[in-house]
C-alpha cells in the first residue's frame, strides 16, 4: 500500500500550494481564515504563507465537515472544544498517574 | 473468490444498534449518536475509524428507504441482485432453488448489472463504494486523522529501549507494527509512526499513530519523569552509625554512602543514575531511607535497646 507524501520539512505553505496540497479551493481557504479556524502569517508583500502544520488542521475540518455535515463556522468550535478535551484529557491522565 | 466476502459482516441494524422496525428517524438519530463517539477526530483510538467506516455504511444503506427495502428483501448481498427482481419472488425463488442458486444469478447476471458488481464483488468492497470514509462523496481527497493509543512499559524498558512488536486492529484487518521504544522514553511521551495512523482518501496521506508511552508500575522502582525512586529499608543502628549498602538500579547494584545520624525519609541520590536522556543528563535515581525494627527482638536485643533508652537523652519529638 503506498501513500502520497505531503511536503513537511519546508517551513510554510503560499495560498496556492497550500490549496493544491490540501485539494481545496483558494476562496475556502481564504474564507477558514476569516473565520479563525486557519492560522497563517502575511509577508511585506501581502501574501499569505501557511505553516506546515496548518495541512493537519485542515485534514480535521475536511474530516469533520464530511463527518458530521457541520458548517465551517461551527468547525471552528469544534476543533476548539476538542483542544480543550485533548488538553484536559492529558491532565486528568497525568494525575490518575500511580506512584505519587 | 478475491476479496471474497468478510466472514464478520455485521447485519447494518445490529451495527446502528436499531431494530429492524426503526423509523427513518430512529436510523438517523442512531447514526448521528454513533458517529459522535467513533468519528477519528472526537476518538483516538485505532479502531474507531474502523467502527465509523461500519456505521456510516450501514448508514448509507438504512437512510435511503428505496436502499433499505432492498436489503430488508434480499440481505447483505442486495448490490448483487438487479434492480428489477420483485422481492418476493426473490424469496419464492430463494426459498425453491436455495441461496446459493439465487445468489448466482445475480452474479452471472446478464446486462449492465452482471458486468460491474458482480464476481468478485461477492463481500461488497466498501473502500469502492465510499472511497474510504470521507472520500467519494464530493469532498475530494481528505487526509487521515491521527490516531493515539498507549503503550504499557516496563521501567527496564524505559531504562534500555527496544523493539515492541504491537498488533492493532485496522481497516485492513490485523497489522503488526514493530515499534522502536527509545532508551529513556518518559510517562506520557509520544512515539510517532508515521502515516500509520487514520487512511487518507483519494490518495490524501494517512494520519500518523501516535504511542503514549505509559511506564507500567514497578514493585520496586516509583518513577517521576526521569527520576527513579526505591526505598533504602535501614536498621536503626545502621541509620544511627552510617554504612555502606547495596542498591539495586535498573544497571545493577550499587553501593551507596549512607552517613550518619540518616533518619526515615532522607533520600540518597544517585546522580544519573535514573532514566537516560537522549539529549541530554539522565534522571536521578533516589533511594529513600526507611528505617524497620525487627518485629520480635531477642532477649539480648531487647537488653540493649533498653540500655539504650536509659542512656539516651534523644527526644525525636521535641521542638
Amino acid at each position: 500500500m503506498g501513500y502520497a507524501l505531503v511536503l513537511v520539512r519546508s517551513a510554510s505553505l503560499n495560498l496556492e500550494a497550500f490549496a493544491r496540497a490540501t485539494g481545496t479551493h483558494p476562496d475556502l481557504v481564504r474564507r477558514l481564515l476569516a473565520l479563525g479556524v486557519l492560522d497563517a502569517n502575511r509577508d511585506a508583500a501581502g501574501e499569505l504563507w501557511f505553516a506546515t502544520g496548518q495541512l493537519a488542521v485542515m485534514g480535521r475540518v475536511q474530516r469533520l465537515r464530511a463527518g458530521f455535515g457541520i458548517n465551517y463556522a461551527a468547525v471552528g468550535l469544534v476543533t476548539d472544544l476538542l483542544d480543550r478535551i485533548a488538553v484536559l484529557e492529558a491532565a486528568l491522565q497525568e494525575a490518575r498517574r500511580p506512584g505519587r | 473468490m478475491p476479496g471474497g466476502p468478510r466472514a464478520d459482516r455485521r447485519d447494518f441494524y445490529e451495527i446502528l444498534d436499531v431494530p429492524r422496525t426503526a423509523t427513518q428517524d430512529e436510523i438517523q438519530r442512531a447514526y448521528r449518536q454513533l458517529a459522535r463517539q467513533n468519528h477519528p477526530d472526537v476518538n483516538k483510538d485505532p479502531g474507531a475509524e474502523d467502527r465509523f467506516k461500519e456505521i456510516s455504511e450501514a448508514y448509507d444503506v438504512l437512510s435511503d428507504p428505496q436502499t433499505r427495502r432492498r436489503y430488508d428483501a434480499f440481505g447483505a448481498d442486495f448490490r448483487q441482485v438487479p434492480e428489477d427482481v420483485d422481492p418476493e419472488a426473490f424469496q419464492r425463488s430463494r426459498a425453491g432453488a436455495g441461496a446459493g442458486q439465487a445468489r448466482g444469478a445475480g452474479g452471472a447476471g446478464a446486462g449492465p448489472f452482471g458486468t460491474g458488481l458482480g464476481d468478485d464483488l461477492g463481500g461488497i468492497n466498501i473502500e469502492d463504494l465510499l472511497g474510504g470514509i470521507f472520500g467519494g462523496r464530493g469532498f475530494g481527497p481528505i487526509p487521515g486523522a491521527d490516531q493515539e493509543a498507549e503503550l504499557e512499559l516496563t521501567v527496564e524498558e524505559a531504562f534500555q529501549g527496544g523493539h515492541r512488536s504491537v498488533t492493532l486492529e485496522g481497516p485492513d484487518g490485523r497489522r503488526t507494527l514493530d515499534v522502536r521504544i527509545p532508551a529513556g522514553v518518559t510517562n506520557g511521551q509520544r512515539i510517532r509512526l508515521a502515516g500509520q495512523g487514520g487512511r487518507g482518501s483519494e490518495g490524501a496521506p494517512n494520519g500518523d499513530l501516535y504511542f503514549v508511552a505509559r511506564i507500567a508500575p514497578h514493585p520496586r522502582y516509583r518513577v517521576e519523569g526521569r527520576d527513579l525512586y526505591v526505598d533504602l529499608p535501614l536498621a536503626p543502628w545502621e541509620a544511627a552509625l552510617g554504612t555502606s549498602v547495596a542498591v539495586e538500579t535498573p544497571r545493577g547494584e550499587m553501593k551507596v554512602k549512607v552517613p550518619s545520624g540518616t533518619s526515615t525519609g532522607k533520600r540518597l541520590r544517585l546522580r544519573h543514575h535514573g532514566l537516560p536522556h537522549p539529549r541530554g543528563n539522565a534522571g536521578h535515581l533516589y533511594a529513600e531511607v526507611k528505617i524497620v525494627v525487627p518485629a520480635k527482638l531477642t532477649d539480648e536485643e531487647r537488653r540493649l535497646f533498653e540500655q539504650l533508652a536509659a542512656v539516651s537523652t534523644f527526644d525525636p519529638r521535641r521542638r
